[in-house]
Formats: C-alpha cells, structure tokens, sequence
C-alpha cells in the first residue's frame, strides 16, 4: 500500500466537533462584546472600498488579521493542533502585506470599476461573510455566544476580507493577498466536512466562486492589454 | 520503588484472574466484570486486554468544562480497572489533559502510561520524554514508543539507554493504517524491543498474515490501534444492524463494542486494545467488551464471515 493514499482528511483534523465549537464559542464569550465593534469595522471597510478608499479599507483590515493571528490561532487554535502557531505568523504576514499595499498604494482599485462583476461578487461574499456566520446561530438554533463573527473567529474573516480584496485590489496584488484567505477557507471547508458540520459546503462553494470570479477579471485584463 | 513493587504485584494478580477493579479504591462499581489481562511477554507482568487511546478525544485544550468531562472518562477507565493509556505529542494537548485528570483523580496503581517519541529526533528524544512526563505530572512512563517508526534508529538507541538506567521500563514502535509494514516487520525481527502497535481490527487484518506471527515468535506485546476504525466501524454498526444473537449465546457478545473489541484481544498475538472515547457510556461498554468469555478461533472466523457479509 502507497503510504500517502492510506491517509484520509480525517488524519489531519486531531480534535473532535464539540470541542471546535466549544472553541468558537469560548472565543465569543471572552471577548463580548467586541463583535459588534468589529462588525462596524468590517461593513466600514466594505463601504470604503466600494467607494475606491482602497489603502483606507485594507489599513482597518491589517488589525483584525493581527488579532485573529493572535487571539485565534496562537492563543487557543494552537493548543488543539500544532499548526495553530504556523497559521498565526501567517495571519501576522498578511496584515503587514496590508499595510504595505496600504501605505504604497501598490495594486489598489479606483472607483471606476465599481460595477464590474468583480466588485459585485465581491459585496456578496462580503455579505456571506458579515451576515450568514453570524445568522446561523438563531437558524442552529444554537446560542448566540456560539455565533461566529467577522473580527473574532477566522471564517468570516477570511470570507468578509476576501470579498474585500476582490472589490479593493487588482492584478498581482489581488491574487496575492486572496491567497491566505482562500487556503484557509479551503482547509477550514474540509475540517468542518470531517466534523460534520452543515455549513462545510456553503465555505467550498465561497471559495470557488471567488477563484471563478478573479480567474475571469483576469482573462478580461489580460484581453484588455491585448496579451 | 515500595510503589512500583506493590504495582508489579498487583498486576501479577491481575494475571491470575483477580478482579481488576481492586486497582483504584471507592471507584470500582460491585458489578464491574472482571477485565482480562494477557503477560507481556518480554517481563511477564500482566496487562489488561482493554486499554485507551487519546487520539482527538483528549485533545480537548484549556476548556475547564472538556477538562472535567475528560477526567470522568479517565475516571470510568480505571474504575474498571483499565491499565494502558496510550498517546502521543502529535495529539496536540492530549498530554495536558491526562496530567490535569491524573492530577484531579491521583495516579492510580493500575496505570501503565505509554507515550511516543517523534520526528524530528536530532538528538531531543530524551527531552521529548522529559518534557511529556511532565504534562503527565509522572516522573517517568512505563513503555515509549517510537511514532509510526520516524527517525527509529536514534530513537530506539536512547530509549535502550533509558531503560537501562530504569527511567523507562518498555519501549517499542507503533505504526497505523497499515503503512510501513515492511520496515515495521524488520524492526521486529530484528531488533529487541518490548512493545509492537499496529492497526488491527475486524475489516483491517493485514497484519494476521506476517506481524501478528512475527510478534508471537519475537515475544513482542502488540497494541492494536484503531479498534473501531478511527469510529467509523462501530458507528456505522450501531447506526445500520442489530448485534446478531448467534454472538450473545456463543462468546456473551451484547454490544458491538463486545463483538470489535473482543475480535481484535482474541488474536492470540495481541496484548491489548486501545479504543479512544470522549464518553464516559462508551468507556463503560469498552471495558466490558474486556471480560470474558471471548471468541475461539472458529468463531473469530465466523465473526469476519459476518462482518463482511454485511
């Protein structure tokens, strides 16, 4: 037997559903009620970018993406898998990824393109991520100190920035600060899946349609530049 | 050294058939069954079949609430006079959690902790050791493994030195889901080690044909891992049959994790299962799937027969 095909996801997922959760909602209970400050933040950034304040939505964006890296991943992810500590340098990376494109300017989107199915993909998986983690609480029937909230845990982070990036960014820039959320959305998919968590596939479909959207704005540049 | 005598004692009677529960007063139930144990085969002391593995059911972090509920499954475990408790520093805070529960409950005189030691090796196995007792709060384990048989040579190497010099009293290498057999099976034949775990269950048999015999003839004590098939096995059992009544005249099999768990210590070869629970239920039926009677050969056959007709 080839060793690699004896390995299923599940080898790689080393804590069990309820204490994920349990997780998740001791994240809230501790940091109430900072959610609804860092709900503010977020529709603050998604509004900024669509109005092409690009360096100002992805400047508000940097400091959530520390206290994930920290709070989240360092400070009690790591304590279940050890690649907790890994994944929070990473949060940390990408939030000075953002400062920088912040203070250069470097890959940001005017708001001439503000219509483009980009930018309209964009506000719905903004959305996904600002409204439908937190609703699937109540829609649980769970409470609401399990909700998971932009700000705080790192699904709807990663889904709310992603649809930033999509609406503030372009080019090489876009693709390069897409790609943590992405990865993590993708590998945050596949642990809710082995959880068996019902949500799993809504966090899949956000991801593909994210990819679908930047490979087709990036075919239209790329004719646009006749290349 | 007084409490190691008495332990090396107890086990023995143990081995004789005495009930198990003796192991940890106030907490034996008067109508826990009598767990069997099997002599590893190395010292002679005695083992129950029953063990517990830790993999994602103890990993559970700094939760005060999965703290507490982890220390009543550890708790269940030696009340019914459970013995191996197996994990590893790749379970994440699985450690932790057994030194905060054996910290609450007090270290029971049945316990034969087994931990693992992991890549990369470069020199830190006797740090790794040192550090894993501690997040035990033990002074030291009874049997270290190496895990899934990264960096063996070295490892192995500086486990000999400490069992010589009696930090450790067993050592041995693991592996699961079948891989490595081959390097696993010159290991074992060649090299002297006390302790062998492998995956082993009702639908994982590969190892029947050369490891099993292999260990029997080497007098290496097997660990069967992955009981229940990571619990997918035994979930998907309970969820779609009934146990079949032909189990429950011929081996008293009443539950399916009887008819697993007693499949797998059976196997003349085998020392002891190892299912991981986060349930204090589960943990009970475990145990009980430790009592006798168990299957003969020929109804071993018509357990896989069954199994596989399903």
């Amino acid at each position: 037997m080839s060793e690699w095909n004896s390995y299923q996801i599940q080898d790689f997922v080393p804590f069990s559903a309820d204490v994920y959760f349990r997780m998740l909602e001791r994240m809230g209970e501790t940091f109430w009620p900072l959610q609804l400050f860092t709900l503010a933040v977020g529709v603050a950034a998604l509004l900024l970018a669509l109005r092409g304040k690009s360096r100002v939505a992805l400047l508000l964006l940097a400091p959530v993406w520390v206290f994930v890296g920290v709070a989240f991943f360092a400070q009690r992810y790591a304590n279940l898998n050890w690649i907790g500590q890994i994944l929070g340098w990473v949060w940390i990376a990408q939030a000075a990824l953002l400062v920088l494109l912040a203070a250069t300017g470097r890959g940001t989107a005017g708001p001439v393109e503000s219509h483009s199915a980009n930018n309209i993909t964009g506000v719905l998986i903004s959305l996904v991520g600002l409204l439908m983690f937190p609703l699937l609480a109540p829609v649980l029937d769970t409470s609401w100190t399990q909700a998971e909230v932009f700000g705080l845990h790192p699904d709807p982070t990663g889904v709310v920035s992603l649809g930033i990036f999509m609406i503030a960014l372009r080019g090489w820039a876009q693709w390069l600060t897409c790609l943590v959320p992405l990865l993590w959305i993708t590998l945050s998919a596949l642990t809710l899946q082995v959880l068996e968590a019902p949500w799993w596939g809504a966090l899949f479909a956000v991801a593909a349609v994210a990819v679908g959207s930047l490979i087709g704005q990036s075919r239209v540049v790329l004719a646009r530049s006749g290349r | 050294m007084e409490g190691k005598l008495l332990r090396r004692q107890f086990l023995k009677m143990l081995g004789a058939g005495v009930v198990s529960a003796w192991g940890f007063p106030g907490l034996a139930s008067a109508q826990s069954p009598v767990l069997l144990s099997k002599p590893i085969p190395s010292s002679g002391e005695s083992l129950p079949v029953i063990g517990m593995g830790t993999w994602r059911t103890f990993n559970v972090g700094n939760d005060p609430e999965l703290l507490a509920a982890r220390t009543q499954v550890l708790k269940a475990f030696f009340a019914s006079g459970g013995g191996l408790v197996d994990s590893s520093p790749m379970y994440g805070s699985a450690a932790d959690t057994l030194g905060f529960a054996l910290k609450q409950l007090g270290i029971p005189r049945t316990l034969f902790s087994a931990e693992k030691v992991w890549s990369p090796a470069g020199g830190t196995t006797r740090e790794q050791v040192t550090s894993l007792a501690e997040r035990w709060g033990l002074k030291t384990f009874d049997l270290v493994q190496v895990h899934n048989l990264d960096d063996w040579q070295e490892h192995l190497a500086v486990l000999r030195e400490l069992k010589a010099s009696g930090v450790i009293r067993y050592l041995g290498i693991t592996t699961s889901h079948g891989r490595r057999h081959q390097e696993f099976e010159q290991v074992v034949a060649s090299t002297e080690i006390d302790f062998a775990q492998m995956t082993y269950n009702i639908t994982h048999r590969e190892v029947e044909a050369r490891l099993l015999p292999l260990a029997k003839e080497r007098g290496v004590a097997v660990i069967a891992n992955r009981p229940y098939d990571g619990g997918s096995l035994i979930k998907g059992l309970k969820r779609r049959e009934k146990v079949p009544a032909w189990a429950a005249e011929e081996f008293g099999c009443r539950t399916w994790a009887d008819f697993l768990l007693k499949f797998i210590v059976s196997h003349p070869a085998v020392n002891c299962a190892i299912p991981a629970t986060s349930r204090v239920e589960h943990m009970n039926e475990n145990m009980a799937a430790g009592a006798a009677p168990l299957p003969d050969a020929k109804t071993r056959q018509k357990m896989v027969a069954y199994i596989e007709s399903l």
